[in-house]
């Protein structure tokens, strides 16, 4: 930190750096260029990393054949719905905790905090019955409901800390002036807060898009997600490596995105969680 | 009323409506699965008979050999995962560190892997794996290493071919903590340590390392918490084999259920999950409340 680095050792440094980006990108570089090649040449052995027959052939056959409109559209039904469902039952409720004086409801920030620990499989079974027995297996309604359970408990947990940081005075000047505690929440508080909803919210949407286990068990074929949807378009015994991928590009879009070009609120969610706030 | 809505009354308003969607679709249904694991209770049995047979879903647990192995191969692949994303990831933190160019670009690429789907992540690594024509077969060939089936087929490989996949993806999350951490820290120490003469190892392990303590044990236990929620992975990959070596806890939890669909048995192994991961939550929590003081 205070010391200089040598000339030799700001190389070594560098040279590093790109071969542990390099190593940590192989997959995903693997996987798109796996997407524009020949099935033979997916498979060629010494394997073909930069130069190879550039082909949309797998993108056209996924477009034509496979149900991937449908698993988007499920996919995004589901993550949409949870994450307006999660940040309308969660926003508030980080409010609450954040400024009230109630040394009960700031307590209850770690009972959401446990219910963020909740290993899913544990609510599976009992959800899967009652489920059953409400006739909703299958419904877009049981998996954004099951998703929200533990998205809105992560909004909870990450608005409480943003909350916290925003200033209080303006809001206290509003309620002096005679706005009830509802309006310095809508007017004042949550104009300040937007960053921090942004960020809860890309987490959940990402939450929700990637979830496996619970749409395994709770979706039909009418309402498969992007992750199902691939697993079924492929037999065990026969797999398209080539579509397989392109069916992996959809379905990575989201996390793609956020991770290049919104990467700063990106960053903010995943240090929420290990620190206080 | 009104009065009421103008003071804590309206912060409890604003959590209740939260509360309740809580009660209703988390406590009940973990309540509801406390019951049926009290229960003999088969999906296929035709006429849905739901036996109440006490706590033998319990006993049962611990004499089957499948659960106890399943145990032994959770604690390795948590204990294998946590390990070294702690430690790649804080390599990482240090490497990655300074603000320049180079390595704010490192940084945000790396946050790649841990947005990406897990079953996605599975697939691809499968495809790496893959005995044919995976690439790390072929380049660990080349290296005079033969892995016969590809190393999610070999006994011996599978546990370390699953735990590096999710090193790939996990590690990223870590050193995106540590870096926090590191940012947080007091420079006095390090100027002191300077003035000192101490050299750089010094002051990582008498400095650094100490003072990021609170930092290292919460992102210990958060991760271990996460890792034992593995499913995903293990279901694109290996299904849980070759035999039994990378059936985790969750992934016989899963079988139990919704193969088997001995719904009381798995609802206790469920049970048994959540009593591990809520002692280390506890845990978690207490580091927490205390890091604030």
């Amino acid at each position: 930190m205070m010391q200089k680095r040598s000339k030799f050792e700001q190389g070594l440094l560098t040279v590093l750096t790109v071969v542990v980006v390099i190593l940590f990108m192989i997959p995903v570089f693997w996987l798109i260029t796996t997407s524009f090649k020949f099935g033979r040449e997916a498979f060629s052995i010494p394997p073909k990393w930069l130069f190879f027959d550039f082909t949309l052939r797998n993108y056209e056959d996924v477009l034509a054949t496979s149900k991937i409109g449908l698993y988007l559209t499920n996919s995004l039904i589901v993550s949409l719905g949870a994450t307006v469902l999660s940040l309308v039952l969660g926003v508030p409720a980080g409010y609450a905790i954040a400024r009230s004086g109630s040394r009960v409801l700031n307590m209850s920030a770690y009972f959401f905090l446990l219910l963020l620990m909740v290993p899913p499989v544990a609510m599976l079974i009992p959800f899967y019955l009652i489920m059953r027995d409400l006739h909703l297996l299958g419904s877009y309604a049981s998996l954004i409901i099951l998703d929200t359970v533990f998205d809105a408990a992560f909004v909870v947990w990450m608005m409480r800390s943003y909350f916290a940081d925003v200033p209080r005075e303006i809001e206290e000047a509003a309620l002096v002036d005679g706005a009830s505690r509802f309006a310095a929440f809508w007017r004042v508080a949550l104009p300040l807060s937007i960053p921090g909803i942004v960020a809860s919210a890309l987490y959940v949407i990402i939450f929700s898009w990637n979830d496996f286990l619970f749409a395994l068990m709770l979706t039909s074929p009418e309402t498969k997600t992007i992750p199902l949807g691939i697993l079924s378009s492929f037999s065990a015994v026969e797999i398209n490596w080539g579509k397989m991928a392109v069916m992996c590009i959809f379905a990575i879009v989201p996390a793609l995105f956020i991770s290049l070009f919104l990467n700063r609120y990106f960053i903010q969610g995943a240090t929420m969680g290990a620190t206080k706030g | 009323m009104r009065r009421a809505l103008r003071g804590e009354g309206a912060y409890l308003l604003m959590l209740l409506p939260l509360l309740v969607f809580v009660a209703a679709i988390a406590i009940y249904p973990l309540l509801f699965s406390f019951r049926i694991s009290l229960f003999k209770y088969r999906l296929t049995d035709p006429n849905q008979v739901q036996t109440f047979v006490g706590l033998d879903n319990y006993l049962r647990a611990f004499q089957d050999p499948i659960v106890l192995t399943s145990i032994q191969v959770t604690l390795i692949y948590v204990a294998g995962t946590v390990l070294l994303e702690m430690s790649l990831g804080l390599a990482l933190a240090l490497l990655l560190a300074s603000e320049a160019r180079l390595m704010r670009g490192a940084r945000s690429l790396l946050l790649l892997p841990m947005a990406l789907p897990p079953l996605v992540v599975g697939l691809v690594w499968k495809s790496l794996y893959n005995a044919d024509f995976g690439v790390i077969p072929y380049y660990l060939k080349a290296l005079g290493i033969d892995v016969g089936r590809g190393p999610l087929a070999e006994l011996n490989w599978a546990m370390l071919a699953v735990i590096l996949i999710d090193v790939w993806q996990w590690t990223p999350l870590l050193m995106i903590i540590f870096l926090a951490g590191l940012k947080g820290l007091p420079l006095e120490p390090y100027e002191a340590a300077f003035a000192d003469g101490a050299t750089r190892w010094q002051r990582f392990v008498h400095i650094t390392l100490p003072l990021l303590k609170p930092t290292l044990l919460v992102a210990l236990l958060l991760r271990t918490m996460q890792s034992f929620k593995v499913f995903d992975v293990i279901y694109a990959t290996t299904g849980g084999g070759p035999g039994s070596a990378t059936t985790v806890l969750n992934f016989h939890i899963y079988t139990v259920g919704m193969t088997f669909f001995d719904m009381g048995y798995a609802a206790a192994l469920a049970n048994v999950l959540l009593v591990i991961i809520a002692i280390l939550s506890a845990l978690y929590i207490i580091i927490l409340e205390r890091q604030q003081l």
